[in-house]
């Protein structure tokens, strides 16, 4: 064991030499523009100062990586870190959410890895082990995971915790097995298709300039000159907006290469796997990542599936947990969401019913919300402004006014008929689904007893109508059902506050 | 057979309804708090505005001068109404408490009625700012794992009851069972 603790101290201080590095290559540029300017480099002093930043910085990572000490001890993980800020994390085993193995591709040459360990409390009490081995890190994992499984039965151990690998490892594998796997392909589709509203526009491209020539003029028309806002150049305002145009273009190129580059970048060699209680997504091209979530924490499952992914018919899964755990983290590496990118629909039922057994996404029950909720957003949203254009257009005389007010609010009044097409509930034993949607579809279900607390909601107006709106408020986030039946919303609550109550079950 | 005693087990059909539940005003006190806070501030912010336009000691740029009667006119527009809300909305805050829940009505056009179940409380604290520490209310706050932005709050309780209620909480069984 102390061969591995000489190699753990090791690579702390190669991890803390590359803090140093990170640090000086942002500085770079700051010193490379001051070294320009004031012709720093012909004296030597600067060569000194140079060599005294390095040094210093040198120590400082030095010094950082003697104060890092950690231990497991009696159940509980202790990390000692900082210098001038000391901080002392003392964490017991049954508090840790989430056991996640990050591979930065530093260490992975050498088989090393960080251990992040997700807790239900604040980002400050996240706790990281840098640079165990890779071993030791999936042998600590699975300690941390065993005791949460036998949480009842297990009574604390007195002595140091000097993880068996052999054993533990052994356990980690043996009931591992992979439900899902993502091919290259699935993952170029699922680059394409979170970037949707930049492909648009990109294939918009080549009737850009006819529609900078229309709108151009009808701006003239109105006694607008642009020339005048982009002031007198020698070139003519078109001629400048098309560059910008074609610039913005080739941008939207580049995102949509971006996106799939950055989806192959955290998904390549997706796996989704399950043991006895969890759930494993591992993937990543060069930082490989894991995230385990255990299996009754999953809150909601949640298909979502825009109109791109409905050409291409796929759909994007995810299990949903707790929210409180996201520390503003960017989404796909956010351990309270578990994604399973860009699946078929059928895959997407399979993977849901192995979550939540015997749910059916796709039925053909959902109640639709009440066809009052279209007239609700055209009296709330959308009459004023419809009403004020029209004014100015009809009393200036201004038929292309008119006409541009009744093709926008078109546009929007079919988004929201769309709307309250997709909007609907569904309920069958132990699971309540919603449906909704604009152009997309999302199917959302989730298990009655872990709702947090339930809301009822109604106007005066709904009231009269005999109307509803639910929000059911889960750890993962609220769920809104607006428009619906008044007798039906309150059995919809009651029931809920009753399986909450009555099963007494925990939601974690 | 051995009867457990504990054991409850209503027909679906026959659930406990939220909907015919009884609610408990809140103090009384909140509204004439909310009422008196709305009306000193209209006051002196329009007392302030008077007073700089009305100042001999410097002359004022005429737009702001022009300015003067629109904004004294919407700080008072917005007073009447924040008043009139809280003159007709705050006697309709509600709340009930029962064995396993506790649920909140309140709200003037937008009624709304929310019900947190006692075995999903995180925690729960009891606030009182300087205003409402001289009326002697109390504010409850619910935290459950539904986030901050879902916080469960009755305002305007009596110190007394908000302590009680806190302390129901706290006592509960749901919550001293271990679960979360």
């Amino acid at each position: 064991m102390a061969d591995a603790v000489l190699h753990r101290d090791c690579y702390f201080s190669i991890k803390n030499i590359f803090k140093t590095a990170q640090t000086l290559i942002y500085a770079v540029p700051a010193l490379a523009i001051t070294a320009n300017v004031t012709d720093m480099l012909a004296s030597p002093l600067s060569y000194l100062v140079l060599f005294g930043a390095v040094t210093v910085l040198s120590v400082s990572g030095l010094v950082s990586f003697l104060m890092y000490r950690f231990r497991i001890h009696n159940e509980h993980v202790e990390i000692r870190s900082g210098v001038f800020q000391r901080a002392h994390i003392n964490l017991p085993f049954w508090r840790i959410q989430n056991v996640k193995i990050e591979h930065p591709f530093y260490y992975r040459p050498f088989g090393y890895s960080v251990v992040v360990l997700d807790t239900a409390g604040s980002a400050k009490e996240e706790a990281n082990i840098v640079a165990v081995t890779t071993e030791y890190a999936e042998a600590l994992k699975s300690q941390v995971l065993s005791h949460q499984k036998s949480e009842t039965s297990n009574t604390a151990t007195s002595e140091a915790v000097e993880v068996e690998k052999n054993d533990t490892s052994h356990l980690n594998t043996l009931d591992e097995t992979v439900i899902n796997r993502r091919s290259i392909g699935d993952i170029v589709i699922h680059g394409f298709t979170n970037n949707r509203v930049w492909i648009l526009l990109g294939a918009a491209a080549p009737f850009y300039d006819t529609l900078v020539e229309r709108v151009g003029g009808w701006l003239t028309s109105k006694g607008l000159q642009l020339d005048q806002l982009v002031g007198e150049q020698t070139i003519a305002w078109w001629q400048f907006g098309l560059y910008a145009f074609a610039i913005v273009m080739m941008l939207m190129a580049l995102l949509a290469l971006l996106s799939v580059g950055g989806a192959l970048f955290t998904f390549y060699g997706y796996t989704l796997s399950k043991t006895a209680d969890r759930y494993i997504r591992r993937s990543g091209l060069l930082n490989k990542q894991e995230v385990s979530m255990r299996a009754t924490r999953i809150q909601v499952v949640s298909a979502k599936q825009d109109w791109l992914d409905k050409i291409l018919k796929r759909v994007n899964l995810y299990f949903e947990q707790n929210a409180s755990l996201d520390h503003g983290a960017p989404e796909l590496m956010s351990s309270n969401r578990l994604i399973v990118p860009s699946v078929t629909v059928e895959e997407t039922a399979t993977l849901a019913q192995e979550v939540l057994p015997d749910c059916n996404l796709y039925r053909d029950d959902y109640r639709s919300i009440n066809r009052r909720y279209i007239w609700h957003c055209f009296l709330v949203g959308l009459l004023a402004p419809f009403a004020i254009a029209m004014t100015i257009g009809i009393v200036g005389q201004h038929w292309d006014v008119i006409a541009g007010t009744l093709a926008v609010t078109a546009a929007i009044a079919g988004i929201i008929v769309l709307r309250w097409w997709r909007w609907g509930i569904a309920e069958d034993g132990d699971y309540i689904y919603v449906r909704s949607g604009r152009v997309g579809i999302d199917y959302k279900c989730f298990q009655r007893f872990k709702v947090q607390q339930v809301v009822i909601r109604q106007s005066w107006f709904m009231k009269r109508r005999g109307l509803a709106s639910v929000k059911f408020i889960m750890a993962s986030g609220a769920i809104t059902v607006p428009f619906l039946p008044e007798d039906y919303v309150w059995s919809l609550i009651n029931k809920t506050a009753y399986s909450v109550e009555s099963t007494r079950r925990s939601w974690m | 057979m051995e009867l457990n005693e504990d054991f409850s087990n209503q027909s679906v059909a026959d659930l406990p309804k939220l909907e015919s539940q009884p609610m408990v005003d809140i103090s009384p006190k909140y509204r004439r708090l909310n009422l008196l806070v709305t009306s000193i501030a209209v006051v002196v912010i329009i007392g302030i505005l008077s007073a700089i336009r009305f100042q001999p000691f410097f002359e004022l740029n005429h737009g702001l001068i022009l300015a003067y009667p629109f904004s004294v006119s919407i700080v008072f527009a917005l007073g009447v109404w924040s008043f009139v809300y809280h003159f007709f909305a705050d006697p309709l805050i509600g709340y009930c408490l029962r064995e396993q829940d506790i649920s909140l009505k309140k709200g003037l056009i937008f009624r709304s009625l929310s019900c947190q179940p006692i075995l999903r409380i995180q925690h729960v604290e009891v606030k009182r700012g300087p205003l409402m520490r001289l009326a002697g209310l109390s504010a409850l706050h619910v935290f459950s794992a539904g986030g901050a932005l879902h916080t469960f709050q009755i305002p305007g309780l009596e110190d007394d009851t908000a302590q009680q209620l806190r302390q129901f909480i706290l006592d509960h069984k749901a919550l001293s069972e271990g679960q979360f």
